[in-house]
């Protein structure tokens, strides 16, 4: 079996353009255009944050698709599972919308949805090859690649790792 | 040698017995492995009945078998089977058919079922206390000749109850006897937002009052009579008064009971070979390190993986769970309460910052250095990053301006925890 790959952010080059929210945004639209997709019904949804850390520093935040995932034990409803690639995904049929996975995510990446009442997070882009986020960032601080490949690292701590590489 | 497959029975095929299950499925591939349940039905998502009333989805929907993390095979359920006694010397359990069924590794996961107060004339036909989906079911089938209904107790599940009630049409009175809704998970001053919420749904309060007495005639329940001696009309009652731990069929055997049934820090028993999980198990608050007994699916399925674990051979210690853990909607308003929120009288360091949509109160220890509590009603997004500090009951040093505005984002996480 081939390693699944993941999504891995490179700190260092991140300059805060926010090309990844629109690339996420488009990719989970219903017509996969920019200007057709901002008068759609529901309003699609960004699921990658670009933050910002004083005194300078961009941090880009998504979905890790946790090992043991806590959003998937603690759904009340059975909505969250892990596909056979390893990712963890919100099927929106059967959320309730009780937030339960919110209060859990210690990443803090767990949209809402307000006009279906659904909760959303990142899905690895099923129908691409490379995720939206990956293949439009321009500077390549975002990038999809197998744990070993990355670094060989496991997959918790890589962000800090990189965090840290950063500050030597 | 060939081992001798173990076998592992679990009283209780809920969230913890199923995740206890779950979990030894993966650590033990060849063991045999039985769920009771004293319930009729293969085990489900107990948080979605509400749904059973309001017949927005049907079982198929709400079962737990085959839906997210609960994917094992070969996960023996049984239903319809009451486990009476357990006898710890022998290593066995007694079913109500009469049955002794042997166990290697015993689980106790029966859960809790809802207090009911002793209250005149209660056990009249139309009186109800939600918690299984056959109570679930009963309620549709009355509700179809109900016009107004009565919550007895404003917590969340009479909360939920009432929510289901009003999509089906019912009018509904929640008759509350602390001043505002609630009062288990916030303050009553925490509660405005939500109060106003519920009114604008439709929903009828009535607070300082309890019920003195429950009327009925041949068609059950008619009326509730209450302390201040008015009377309410009604036919169907909701009784919301909190849930005890499922532990009288262990009166007989040597296993601790101290409310619930005791589980030391491995979630074993006191008696070998005997764990507990969920519900009817004591466990402890993270936080404080208080001895408690939840009624929280998140702690179920928790300590459910733990115990699975320590049954299956690998020590495995709990880490507890928070006391208050509750995140939901009612009506237009989401809110989330997690650790200590109830600040009125105590030396907490709380900060409370109140908008026309949004309230929130962060609680930190009295010296302001670790994070032990918060509330967000209105605008709960990323609430998980505050669990997570309160969790970890970590130094908040030099993110806190960011806690107490409420502007953290996993980015100050990352920076501070290197
Ligand atoms: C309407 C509703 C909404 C809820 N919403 C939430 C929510 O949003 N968030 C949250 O955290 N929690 C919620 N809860 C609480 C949550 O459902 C419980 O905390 C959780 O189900 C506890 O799981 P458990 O496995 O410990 O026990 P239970 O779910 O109570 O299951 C007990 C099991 O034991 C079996 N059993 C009991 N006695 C015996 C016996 N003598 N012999 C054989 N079998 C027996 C039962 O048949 C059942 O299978 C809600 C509860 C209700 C009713
Ligand atoms: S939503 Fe949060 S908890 Fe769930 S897998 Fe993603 S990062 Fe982990
Ligand atoms: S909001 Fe939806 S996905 Fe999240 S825990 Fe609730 S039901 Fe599950």
């Amino acid at each position: 079996m081939s390693q699944p790959k993941e999504i891995f952010v490179r700190l260092d080059r991140c300059v805060g353009c926010h090309t990844c929210n629109i690339a996420c945004t488009v990719e989970h639209s219903k017509s996969k255009n920019l200007f057709e997709s901002i008068s759609e019904h529901p309003t699609p949804k960004n699921r990658v944050y670009v933050e910002w850390v004083p005194t300078d520093h961009k941090v880009p935040v998504l979905c890790r698709h946790c090992e043991d995932a806590p959003c998937m034990h603690a759904c009340i409803s059975g909505a969250i599972s892990r596909t056979e690639e390893g990712v963890v995904i919100t099927n929106s049929d059967k959320c309730i919308g009780c937030w339960t996975c919110v209060m859990v995510c210690p990443y803090g990446v767990i949209g809402r949805h307000l006009e279906t009442h659904k909760a959303y997070r990142c899905d690895r882009c099923p129908d691409l090859k490379t995720p939206a986020c990956v293949d439009a960032c321009p500077t390549q601080a975002l990038v999809y690649r197998t744990v070993e490949a990355f670094s060989g690292d496991v997959r918790q701590d890589a962000a800090r790792k990189m965090i840290s590489e950063e500050r030597r | 040698m060939v081992a001798k497959q173990t076998r592992y029975v679990i009283i209780g095929a809920s969230a913890a017995g199923m995740a206890a299950a779950e979990t030894i499925r993966k650590l033990d591939s060849k063991g045999s492995i039985t769920a009771l349940s004293k319930e009729q039905d293969m085990p489900y998502f107990r948080p979605m009945i509400p749904f059973m009333i309001t017949g927005k989805k049907k079982f198929s929907e709400m079962m737990l078998i085959g839906q997210g993390p609960y994917q094992s095979a070969n996960i023996n359920v049984r239903l319809n089977s009451t486990v009476e006694a357990v006898h710890t010397t022998d290593q066995t359990i007694s079913i109500k058919s009469g049955e002794e069924l042997p166990y290697d590794k015993l689980l106790i996961a029966t859960g809790s079922r809802p207090h009911i107060p002793p209250i005149a004339g209660i056990e009249a036909e139309g009186v109800f206390a939600l918690r299984t989906l056959s109570d679930a079911r009963a309620m549709a089938l009355r509700a179809e000749r109900t016009k107004h209904a009565v919550m007895l107790g404003g917590g969340l599940l009479n909360l939920k109850t009432a929510f289901a009630l009003l999509e089906r049409g019912l009018e509904v009175t929640l008759i509350i006897q602390s001043p505002e809704v609630l009062s288990q998970l916030m303050e009553p001053n925490d509660a405005t937002l939500i109060r106003d919420a519920l009114i604008r749904a439709g929903l009828r309060m009535i607070t300082g009052c309890s019920a003195s007495r429950i009327l009925s005639d041949a068609n059950g329940v008619n009326g509730v009579l209450l302390d201040d001696g008015r009377e309410v009309v009604c036919q169907m009652v909701c009784i919301g008064k909190g849930v005890r731990p499922n532990v009288d069929f262990l009166g007989q055997s040597d296993i601790k009971v101290d409310q619930g049934v005791v589980a030391d820090r491995f979630t074993a028993c006191n008696t070998l070979n005997v764990f507990a999980a969920g519900d009817v198990a004591v466990t402890f608050d993270s936080t404080t390190g208080e001895r408690i007994v939840t009624g929280l699916w998140t702690n179920a399925v928790e300590m459910g993986h733990c115990a699975g674990r320590n049954m299956a051979g690998q020590p495995t210690e709990y880490t507890g769970t928070l006391g208050i853990l509750n995140a939901t909607q009612v009506a237009d308003v989401p809110f989330v309460s997690m650790g200590i929120v109830h600040t009125s009288g105590t030396d907490y360091e709380t900060y409370v910052a109140s908008a026309p949509k949004a309230y929130r109160k962060l609680v930190f220890t009295p010296d302001g250095a670790k994070l032990v509590g918060a509330l967000f009603v209105g605008d709960i997004s990323r609430a998980g990053l505050y669990r997570y500090l309160i969790r970890e009951g970590r130094a908040v040093k030099g993110i806190k301006s960011f806690i107490i505005r409420r502007q953290l984002h996993y980015g100050h996480i990352l920076k501070e925890t290197i």
